[in-house]
């Protein structure tokens, strides 16, 4: 009974591909899984002094599997926030989990004694670049690989998928002979080539599954009223496309604000470090200051929770796009 | 309908540097491997399969795929189970559920170097809060890093700290496909919990695992930052995997060839296995299934 059923709605929505197509687009970017009603709910108006014990029983065991799920999830984060607050002196000594009042001194010599503010802005410059650069240069072409016609169309979006594949070794090996031969070794461009290698397959591959869910009737009706089809893509295409470039760019700074690999080898002065190898490196120094390494590890993560705050569901899209599109 | 030449220009320009960043290097590694490039300065010299062979014959290069087999498999047994056990508790209603959801996927999104120096911090011999507990135990604390088998464990530890949220994230969106009526109908038969997720929601998630075992299986095998933060492969190579033993080749050892020749050896075993595994559990077919 069931397999049939679901056949039908599968024939019902196929009947109408494009609408399908949207109804995908709106489940994957505009909303976030929701819970089905379920009877348990239906369930209440019978009453709180009739609901047998077992359930009470399994409603506690919900909300203590819950506690432990935040507990494994967020004390490791939580823990370095306090230690990275605690005074120098006290760090190794004391457990507790409290941090008032903050001490702010490991900070302090973060800020004065390292290189911090130089990495954290060529982190930033790093960041912004890929972002804009992967963003515009994914919307291009995700958008000719869904509206031109030519040969290999399917060739061209999957070899963006094979990006998944490759070792990083693969791609930053060469790139760090190369970058010698074009004078680009120990150079933030070199760096910003390579961020931009890892970050545009994948915003390719999430805004051709955007712009592919996009009704062409929009543009139609834009060109008809005389728009050129480039015009269409700014005015029309683009304005309703925010929510696949606001994935794609987050993505982007992720992967340019995490990388490790590419920096470490195709970066070797201090001055143009990025801050995830600047603060590895102050792990691998003689003189181990924690205070210093923890501060300066939570501020890399700051950024990153304010962004997580405001756009929670594009990071969801992101990651659960790639792995559903299948 | 006439093309507009500057959605084609700006699409051809896109491609060609799409290829030329990411096709370039990937090429030109193929071609370093076949080259002895001891050193930067001096031209590299054409030496055919050398380097394939001297890697072949060389025991750690061995030794580092299977650490590296070993290592892929343990984290996503464990991130596969443990992902599908916390989106099932985050599936049901309770109070915060948004909150818990979002609280539980930020370890995905934490920069690995952060992740790998909490770890280091909680887990450091002298100072960390591991010990500290052990202490109020009376049990002393072990040096994770000097034994193989902890510090395998360690790097395994954190990696499913880190990319459990991404199981988690994609089967609670392949629950959200399933239908309540299943449930129901198998209520009404008399179905148990556990019969009800071993022939409804197993079989319902089989397209998403199948593709979330495939990602999660193709980066692991390609990690490198996690091991090279937390043990550079150490103690005496018995947590070296191929990407670190690329890295030290090409870098520490300074032969960009062979190094190029550990990785393209990678690629391809990866590709074989990805292309027998597709053979079992083909994507489309696991798609129509749904």
């Amino acid at each position: 009974m069931t397999v049939t059923q679901q056949n039908s709605h599968l024939s019902v929505v196929a009947a109408n591909p494009r609408q399908a197509a949207l109804l995908r687009s709106t489940s994957r970017f505009d909303s976030l899984p929701q819970d089905a009603p379920t009877p348990a709910s239906k369930q209440k108006l019978s009453g709180f002094v009739s609901r047998p014990i077992k359930q009470i029983a399994g409603r506690i065991g919900l909300y203590a599997a819950v506690i432990v799920i935040c507990i494994y999830s967020f004390f490791p984060i939580y823990w370095m926030i306090v230690s990275s607050l605690r005074a120098p002196q006290r760090l190794f000594l004391d457990t507790s989990l409290v941090f008032w009042p903050p001490d702010l001194s490991s900070y302090k010599s973060l800020l004065e004694l390292t290189n911090y503010t130089t990495n954290f802005f060529n982190s930033a410059l790093m960041a912004m670049a890929t972002i804009i650069v992967a963003t515009t240069l994914s919307a291009f072409i995700a958008y000719g690989a869904t509206r031109l016609r030519f040969r290999g169309k399917t060739t061209l979006v999957a070899s963006m998928l094979f990006a998944y594949m490759f070792p990083p070794l693969m791609l930053v090996i060469p790139m760090s002979a190369l970058f010698r031969m074009f004078g680009l070794s120990d150079s933030l461009w070199g760096l910003l080539i390579a961020h931009l290698a890892i970050s545009l397959p994948l915003g390719v591959w999430l805004l051709w599954g955007f712009f592919k869910s996009m009704p062409f009737d929009l543009e139609e009706a834009a060109m008809v009223d005389g728009c050129s089809q480039f015009g269409a893509f700014i005015k029309v295409v683009l304005p309703l496309s925010a929510p696949g470039l606001i994935t794609v760019g987050i993505f982007a700074f992720l992967l340019s604000w995490a990388d490790y690999v590419f920096a470490l080898i195709l970066i070797m002065s201090d001055q143009n470090k990025t801050l995830p190898v600047a603060l590895a490196s102050m792990l691998g120094a003689q003189d181990l200051r924690w205070g210093e390494i923890l501060a300066g590890a939570s501020l890399i993560a700051l950024p990153l929770f304010v962004i997580f705050t405001f756009c929670y569901r594009y990071f969801v899209a992101g990651l659960t796009a790639g792995a559903l599109k299948g | 309908m006439r093309q507009d030449w500057r959605i084609i220009g700006l699409f051809v320009g896109g491609v060609l540097i799409v290829g030329a960043i990411v096709g370039g290097p990937l090429l030109y590694s193929i071609k370093l491997s076949f080259y002895a490039a001891e050193s930067f300065i001096a031209p590299p010299r054409w030496v055919g399969f050398g380097n394939y062979l001297s890697v072949l014959e060389d025991s750690n290069f061995w030794d580092a795929l299977l650490n590296g087999i070993m290592i892929s498999i343990s984290a996503i047994v464990l991130q596969v189970t443990l992902g599908v056990g916390i989106a099932l508790v985050l599936n049901r209603q309770f109070v915060g559920q948004t909150v818990v959801r979002a609280l539980s996927i930020v370890p995905y999104f934490l920069p690995t170097v952060v992740a790998c120096l909490i770890a280091q911090w909680m887990l450091d011999p002298n100072y960390g809060l591991i010990k500290s507990i052990l202490a109020s135990f009376g049990s002393s604390m072990f040096d994770w890093g000097a034994n193989s088998a902890t510090a395998k464990g360690t790097i395994v530890l954190v990696s499913v700290w880190i990319w459990t949220p991404f199981v988690v994230t994609c089967v609670l969106a392949g629950l959200q496909t399933i239908p309540v009526q299943l449930y129901e109908a198998a209520r009404v038969d008399g179905a148990g919990a556990w019969k009800q997720f071993w022939h409804i929601t197993l079989p319902g998630l089989r397209s998403v695992l199948i593709v979330v075992i495939l990602l999660r299986g193709i980066w692991m095998f390609n990690k490198f930052d996690v091991i090279w933060l937390l043990t550079k492969g150490g103690p005496l190579n018995q947590t070296e995997t191929l990407p670190t033993l690329a890295y030290r080749r090409a870098f520490l050892e300074f032969d960009l060839g062979g190094g190029a020749a550990v990785a393209t050896i990678s690629f391809a075993l990866l590709a074989t296995i990805i292309l027998i595994y597709l053979r079992f559990f083909p994507i489309d077919e696991a798609k129509q299934g749904r």
